[in-house]
């Protein structure tokens, strides 16, 4: 059973949820857990953490840290890794953790596995797993050596919703950092707001080319009365704006109805769409990862179904 | 400027992709492969700073003969020139491998940026970036999106989540990785490629940097990859175009959106 250091994360002052599916992760492979906590005047959050399963926390509490920064981060949880000689580090796979967790790896010549959704005991060893190529398919890993640090896909696993008394403990840091951080900046939102969409019908790479969001999406998009949206290489390659993207950096929605049409059912967009009411994937490759979160899919090519999909909705309404 | 930019080639977008014979890779004969796309959009970051002053571009891969090919694209895209790593021990290599391999490109020259892209599009790993700083001991910054170089800094802008942008000052000499959408990449031009041909790509093997296998031994490896598990799933529909769409319809009607 592996003694665990949880690396934990606060987001606008708060703990942020993953951190505690670090924690229901940490506890199911039932060896020790400690915690480490970064921050500025996190005191509260620290205790927070000792209580929800976080077992010892070290707090690093400093006005250097008030901001993320790689170096700064990296030298205080390498600090908490001498501390403690944990034999798993688990981090959240934020845009946080995957500045630093491969940063740390390279620090300390350590076996490391991004992004994983499931670890188990297997063996004497431990099994890790996660996706590959966007999706299409699954991995099963194994890391030599110790500590082993592992970067866990928020949402993957439920978190620990036990009540436990812990401690806390304070680390004292000094974090240095070369890079200066400046502001937080949040994108222009465009005019374009799909979160209140009752039906969504969006386009991916499988579309082609810009010209066919015309020609074939929205005969679709107009006929059922919907909104039209996106994947990012869509919007990367400048075909539509920022405000049709629909995932983790895009819109997150929740529709009654949402038509994925082309697009293979990436992690990142799913997160933007899996809890819409209703999901119909269109995807000639019936291995595409947005069948499994999809209620009703054909898996066919997309210039011959849509056109007769607009039809048929047209012909419905009469 | 002296700007290197780690390249990787990965089965091409298209490709059909099947588990191959051991069970822990895809087959990778008979498929065309080319390069990463956040990549490309890392390579253009550096064109484009050659294309405002002085600027010479490495590119730089690890990777089996087919990668020449890429390299090629680099070059006839407007980089200077190639280097090229490969050593049969390198098969099995793992991130920090790869990222060692790279350290020991880009200490044997003085890079005053280093480019890599956020992620690979096979393994999704976003490692090698990260790493490859630590050990050349530069300051980097994950999924950039804008970048602004000035007096020997660059302002930077990353990525985070709900549309949330962290802008920094990073001083060079730091490693960049690259988001998509961050520059609308070019394609090689005729001209381009012809003059491809004639640009220097070097072709080493490990023992020219410095390293042999044992310097480079994975310490993560892959069991087995398969065809995630089917759950409940989608209920997949047979039939004609206009079978199909008339059984949707039929869904669409009973969920009171007709
Ligand atoms: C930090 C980060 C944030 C990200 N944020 C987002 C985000 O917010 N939103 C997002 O979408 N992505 C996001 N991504 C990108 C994501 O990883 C995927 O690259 C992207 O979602 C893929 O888009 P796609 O499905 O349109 O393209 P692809 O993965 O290329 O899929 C195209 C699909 O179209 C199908 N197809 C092709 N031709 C046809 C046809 N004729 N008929 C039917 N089907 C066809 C193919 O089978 C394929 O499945 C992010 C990535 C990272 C690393
Ligand atoms: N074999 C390689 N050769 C050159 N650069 C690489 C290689 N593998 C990864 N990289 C770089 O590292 C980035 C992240 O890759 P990865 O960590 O594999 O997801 C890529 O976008 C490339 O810039």
């Amino acid at each position: 059973m592996p003694k665990t250091l949880i690396v934990g994360e606060i987001q606008g002052g708060s703990l942020r949820e993953s951190t505690l599916e670090l924690v229901a992760l940490a506890r199911g492979l039932g060896g020790d857990v400690v915690s480490v906590l970064l921050g500025s005047g996190i005191g509260g959050t620290a205790e927070e953490l000792s209580n929800k399963g976080g077992g010892k926390v070290l707090a690093a509490d400093h006005a250097g840290l008030e901001q993320y920064s790689a170096d700064g981060y990296a030298s205080v949880i390498r600090q908490a890794i001498e501390q403690e000689s944990p034999d798993l580090i688990l981090i959240g796979n934020t845009p946080s953790g995957w500045d630093v967790a491969p940063k740390l790896a390279a620090a300390l010549d350590a076996g490391i596995i991004t992004d994983v959704f499931k670890i188990e005991e297997a063996g004497g060893d431990l099994l890790f797993t996660r996706r590959l190529f966007n999706g299409k398919f699954d991995g099963q890993f194994r890391v030599a050596g110790t500590p082993k640090i592992a970067t866990v896909q928020p949402g993957a696993i439920n978190a620990y919703e036990g009540s436990d008394a812990g401690s806390v403990e304070a680390l004292s840091a000094a974090p240095e950092s070369r890079t200066k951080f400046l502001e937080l900046r949040t994108a222009a939102a465009g005019g374009h707001d799909l979160t209140k969409a009752e039906i969504i019908v969006s386009g991916g790479r499988g579309l082609g080319k810009p010209e066919n969001f015309e020609a074939v999406l929205k005969p679709l998009v107009e006929a059922l009365g919907a909104q039209m949206g996106a994947s990012r290489p869509v919007v990367d390659a400048g075909w539509l704006p920022h405000e049709y993207q629909v995932g983790s950096s895009g819109q997150v929605v929740q529709p009654k109805l949402y038509i994925a049409v082309g697009i293979s059912g990436a992690i990142q967009h799913l997160v933007g769409m899996k809890n819409s009411n209703f999901i119909i994937a269109i995807n000639k490759d019936p291995d595409a990862p947005i069948f499994e979160v999809a209620d009703m899919g054909a898996a066919v090519d997309l210039f011959e179904l849509v056109p007769a999909l607009a039809k048929a909705v047209a012909a419905a309404k009469g | 400027m002296k700007i290197l930019v780690c390249l990787k080639q990965v089965p091409h977008k298209d490709a059909r992709l099947e588990i191959g014979s051991d069970g822990t890779w895809i087959k990778e004969d008979g498929i065309k492969f080319e390069i990463n796309d956040y990549d490309n959009y890392a390579l253009e970051e550096a064109l484009r700073l050659k294309d405002a002053g002085e600027a010479e571009v490495v590119v730089a891969t690890i990777g089996p003969d087919r990668v020449t090919q890429s390299l090629r694209t680099a070059l006839g895209m407007g980089a200077d020139r190639a280097i090229h790593v490969w050593d049969d021990s390198l098969a099995n290599a793992d991130s920090l491998g790869i990222a060692k391999v790279l350290a020991a490109v880009a200490k044997e020259e003085n890079f005053d940026v280093v480019f890599c892209g956020l992620m690979s599009d096979d393994s999704n790993y976003a490692m090698v970036g990260p790493m490859l700083a630590q050990l050349l001991d530069i300051p980097h910054v994950t999924a950039v999106v804008k970048t602004d170089f000035e007096n020997g800094a660059v302002k930077v802008e990353k990525e985070l989540e709900g549309g949330t942008l962290e802008v920094s000052q990073v001083p060079l000499p730091c490693l960049l990785a690259v988001q998509t959408g961050i520059n609308e990449v070019r394609y090689a031009s005729l001209k381009g490629i012809m003059q491809a041909k004639k640009k220097p790509l070097d072709k080493k093997a490990l023992s020219d940097i410095g390293l042999d296998g044992a310097a480079v031994a994975p310490k993560l490896s892959i069991e087995k990859i398969y065809t995630p598990p089917k759950g409940e799933g989608a209920n997949l529909l047979s039939g004609s175009a206009d079978e199909i769409a008339t059984q949707m319809v039929g869904k669409i009607k009973e969920l009171g959106l007709l």
